[in-house]
C-alpha cells in the first residue's frame, strides 16, 4: 500500500449544487413563445373552408395550447428552481416579471391575440435577458 | 453519516466552497460537540440525505436551526439552507481544521 491510499480520505464531503449548472436554460420558453405567435399568425390567416384547412386551422389552436402551456412550464422552472434571494435583490421587479409572463401565457391559451402573443415573446426576451445576465 | 473518531479525513467534492476548499481537497476534520457559530466551516449532514456529508459554511445560528451556505459567489453554485432551509444542530458533525493536500496549499483552513 502506498503512502498515498494510506493518507487519502475514505469519507467525501460534498461542496456542490445538485443540478450540473448549464442545465437551465430560457432557450425552452423563447422557441415556445415563437411558436405561440407563429400559430396565432396560422389561425388569423386561415380562410379556407375545405378540410385540409379546417384540420391546419384546429392544429394551430392545438398547438398554440400546447406551447403556451410549455412556456408556462419552463418560466416556472426557472422561477423556482434557478432564481434565488441573491438574483432578487439584484432584479427587484424579478417576481413581477414572472408573474406577468404566466399571465401572458394563460391569456395566449385563452384568446387568438396577435398582441398578447408578442407581448410573452417580449416577456420571455426580457427574463432571458436577465437570466444571461446572472450568467457573466 | 457519523464518523466515530474525533478526527476524520473528508474529501472535498465539487466547486460550492470556491475560493476557500477546491475539488478534491483533502481535509482533516475535528468533530464539534459545542455549538457552532456564524462563520465557521462544518461538515453536516445532507438534510435530505443523512448518509451524505456536506461541507459549507455557518451563516447564522438560531433556535430553529443552523443556516448553512456555499462559499461560491454564484449562488447557483451551491445547493444549501437558501435550498433546504436550516439544518438542525444535531446535523453537524464536525469542523475542517486542516488541508493536508495537495501538498502546496497545505495549512490551517478557516
Amino acid at each position: 500500500m502506498d503512502l498515498r491510499s494510506i493518507i487519502a480520505p475514505r469519507l467525501v464531503a460534498h461542496a456542490h449544487c445538485d443540478i450540473p449548472c448549464g442545465i437551465y436554460d430560457p432557450t425552452a420558453a423563447t422557441i415556445a413563445a415563437q411558436t405561440v405567435a407563429k400559430m396565432v399568425e396560422k389561425i388569423t390567416g386561415s380562410t379556407g373552408g375545405d378540410d385540409a384547412s379546417r384540420n391546419t386551422y384546429i392544429r394551430s389552436v392545438a398547438v398554440k395550447e400546447e406551447h403556451a402551456q410549455i412556456c408556462k412550464k419552463e418560466l416556472l422552472i426557472l422561477w423556482t428552481d434557478y432564481f434565488k434571494p441573491e438574483h432578487l435583490e439584484k432584479y427587484p421587479k424579478l417576481h413581477d416579471t414572472f408573474w406577468k409572463a404566466a399571465k401572458l401565457c394563460s391569456k395566449n391559451k385563452q384568446s387568438v391575440d396577435a398582441k398578447a402573443a408578442a407581448d410573452l415573446q417580449a416577456a420571455v426576451k426580457e427574463i432571458a435577458d436577465i437570466f444571461w445576465a446572472t450568467k457573466k | 453519516m457519523r464518523p466515530a473518531t474525533a478526527l476524520f479525513r473528508v474529501a472535498v467534492a465539487g466547486q460550492s466552497m470556491e475560493p476557500t476548499f477546491r475539488d478534491g481537497d483533502w481535509l482533516l476534520v475535528r468533530r464539534l460537540r459545542r455549538p457552532p457559530r456564524a462563520g465557521e466551516l462544518v461538515v453536516a449532514a445532507d438534510p435530505r440525505e443523512p448518509e451524505r456529508l456536506l461541507v459549507k459554511r455557518v451563516r447564522s445560528v438560531a433556535p430553529d436551526g443552523v443556516t448553512i451556505q456555499g462559499d461560491h459567489a454564484d449562488p447557483a453554485e451551491s445547493t444549501d439552507s437558501r435550498q433546504f432551509g436550516p439544518i438542525p444542530r444535531s446535523a453537524i458533525v464536525g469542523r475542517p481544521v486542516l488541508r493536508y493536500a495537495p501538498l502546496d496549499r497545505i495549512g490551517r483552513v478557516r
